[in-house]
């Protein structure tokens, strides 16, 4: 019975009873549009340090990344790549030789990570190919050419075709330079790492450096990211003198602003419901006073003060939970529009969002994942917002409701 | 005869820093099981105030009131609602029913709050409905209903639960002349059917012709009463 008094008082009032549970549609929907929104950006961040910047996973010499000190070559890297190639659960591996260095032009300098690269493998494993905005890939009938990053070209006031001077010391600790031509400027969506990263050829670079055919580094992609902690351990158990790490570890700045953004994502959720919570409890304060003579009339007659909170929760409940379902839905079909569709949000201007290390296009994805934590903001919202008209309904003396 | 009312001294004063009211003057009364009592008084005699504090709705300032024995003046808020639930029935002066709920809801509302079963519910509801000559009219909300209607559904709501007796509120103030004289009609064939107490304040003279004990309160006291019998309280002066 309480609970059918409470379906149809809600409906006494009908036009204010839209109102909020529209209310409540719209706020959660707005809800569900940021969490989609930052779940899409989180997830495209994390794809693009995956597949653009550091792989699944890298394979180092245990002392190399101290200093980058080049000395520190991967040995046996030749068989150990190998290896890695066999493991099943890997997509793609691939070798890099690095150092840190000077690049220098007629205007001035500026200190970068030289990446050795072989450029059939590094295009399919970190996209460099596609990332060119200016100038062509790697000409293997040239020689000495590098790739640099927009934001350090502009910075260098580096063009297609300049000639700079790269410095770096090579395994004897012997100062080495040798001259370069941009052969292409490229642009990722992390414009940190497009200013300190440049890419020439591995087999130029390691003549330079004296290390031959060896390499400092391996990258791995993997077919799955759910692949991740098994595939780790497995090198592990493989390769236990080797530096193993995974993206996490790697960028762990990352990691760090994904689950940050997980708990950001719900403080907008309950900042949102807060909001909300007001026009609830105004509803309900209002359906209150309405009501004064005939909750009078209820507790004169026996109902018990556990009863009418029940009514008055209910009630709450029903106008907050009413447009629960709407606002889902309307937050459902708005992210799978865009989730096929893409956002793009170039308006917010591609150089601010690559600066954060994220993309102008992002696909939004419904946060299945969070649905039960929104829903239990919605009730306990609802729980909230009741108490304060509750408290006022049980503090209603009969007599003196029923003289009202 | 049992006694179902016995009311000691009972006084409800309003304005004690200041200036005091008395509603409810040093008042002994006592109602025996199956009285049909009125109680008249002109507007703001106490009538209202007295049966407010026979209800257990209000808390008497000096005095106490037995219902059945027991003092319900030491029982506390929480205590009294169960009180009222178990043994009192109410019918107010306007109507009062739940205006979500349906006439045979409002009948039912008693009962549900205090756990019977469907199938009593249900039997007794609609023997409610016949007494009351609203056999046709269950399923209809008060609003769709005349002043009459809902007084009679008030009134099958107080007696649903077959209290200990029924407290009425001057019931026929906001009736036409049939529609009162059809409540009392029922009223009277319910006291008398159902052997429940009736203990209601009028002014109305129809309803006090037809009541079997009038009991008349100018300003908080009881200056008449045709019962003329004799209790083991104050007797008071017919």
């Amino acid at each position: 019975m309480i609970l059918i008094m409470a379906w149809r008082n809600i409906w006494r009032n009908k036009m204010r009873s839209i109102i909020i549970i529209s209310s409540i549609a719209i706020g959660l929907f707005a809800g569900i549009s940021v969490l989609a929104l930052y779940k899409g950006m989180m997830k495209s961040r994390i794809h693009n340090v995956i597949d653009s910047e550091v792989g699944h996973l890298q394979i180092h010499n245990i002392n190399f990344k101290k200093d980058y000190d080049p000395q520190f070559i991967l040995a046996n890297g030749a068989e150990v790549l190998k290896v890695v190639n066999k493991i099943p659960e890997v997509k793609l591996a691939a070798s890099r030789s690095i150092t840190m260095g000077m690049l220098a032009t007629p205007t001035g300098s500026a200190g970068v990570q030289i990446n050795g690269i072989i450029p059939g493998l590094e295009y399919q494993l970190s996209q460099l190919q596609k990332k060119i905005i200016k100038g062509n890939p790697f000409d293997p009938a040239k020689e000495n050419e590098i790739m640099v990053g927009q934001k350090l070209a502009r910075k260098m006031k580096l063009k297609l075709r300049s000639k700079l001077v790269l410095t770096f010391t090579d395994t004897s600790g012997t100062m080495v330079s040798s001259a370069f031509r941009v052969a292409a400027i490229y642009q990722s969506d992390n414009a940190p790492l497009d200013e300190k990263n440049v890419y020439v050829n591995i087999d130029e670079l390691n003549v330079l450096l004296g290390i031959q055919n060896s390499f400092h580094e391996i990258v791995i992609l993997l077919k799955n990211d759910t692949d991740l902690a098994k595939a780790k351990q497995e090198l592990q158990q493989k390769f236990s003198g080797y530096q193993i790490e995974s993206w996490k570890e790697i960028s762990p700045e990352t990691d760090l602003l994904v689950k940050t953004v997980d708990q950001y994502s719900y403080i907008i959720m309950f900042i949102i419901m807060f909001a909300l919570a007001f026009g609830i409890v105004n509803t309900m304060l209002m359906a209150i006073l309405e009501r004064t003579r005939e909750i009078g009339m209820m507790v004169a007659l026996g109902m018990n003060r556990l009863k009418i909170f029940l009514l008055i929760f209910l009630e709450t409940i029903f106008l907050t939970l009413g447009g629960t379902p709407l606002g889902i839905f309307i937050g459902w079909v708005t992210t799978a529009y865009f989730n096929k569709h893409g956002l793009n949000l170039s308006g917010m201007g591609r150089e601010m969002m690559s600066s954060f290390g994220f993309g102008t296009m992002i696909y939004p994805e419904f946060p299945t994942d969070k649905i039960s934590g929104v829903l239990l903001i919605v009730i306990g919202t609802a729980l909230i917002s009741c108490l304060f008209p509750a408290i006022k309904a049980l503090k209603l003396q009969p007599v003196e409701a029923l003289r009202r | 005869m049992d006694t179902v009312i016995d009311a000691h001294d009972v006084s409800k004063i309003y304005n004690r820093e200041t200036i005091p009211v008395y509603a409810v003057n040093n008042v002994h009364l006592h109602i025996e099981k199956g009285e049909f009592t009125a109680l008249v008084g002109p507007s703001g005699s106490g009538k209202t105030t007295l049966l407010n504090l026979i209800g257990g709705l209000d808390k008497p300032d000096n005095g106490n009131v037995f219902i059945n024995d027991l003092d319900i003046t030491k029982l506390s808020a929480n205590e009294l609602i169960d009180f009222r639930l178990k043994n009192i029935g109410f019918v107010f002066q306007s109507f009062n029913l739940i205006p979500v709920l349906t006439a045979k809801e409002n009948v039912e509302f008693i009962m549900l709050l205090q756990g019977v079963k469907k199938s009593i519910r249900d039997a007794r509801v609609k023997q409610l409905f016949r007494q009351i000559e609203m056999d046709d009219k269950v399923d209809i909300r008060p609003a769709q209903l005349s002043g009459g209607q809902q007084q009679r559904v008030a009134v099958a709501r107080a007696l649903a639960s077959k209290p200990k007796f029924v407290l009425a509120d001057e019931p026929t103030a906001n009736l036409d002349s049939k529609s009162a004289s059809n409540l009392l009609d029922i009223m009277a064939k319910l006291n008398k059917e159902e052997h429940i107490t009736f203990l209601f304040s009028t002014h109305d003279q129809r309803v006090i012709e037809r009541a079997r004990r009038v009991i008349t309160l100018v300003d908080g006291r009881i200056v008449s009463d045709t019962a003329a019998v004799s209790t083991k309280h104050e007797k008071v002066d017919v």
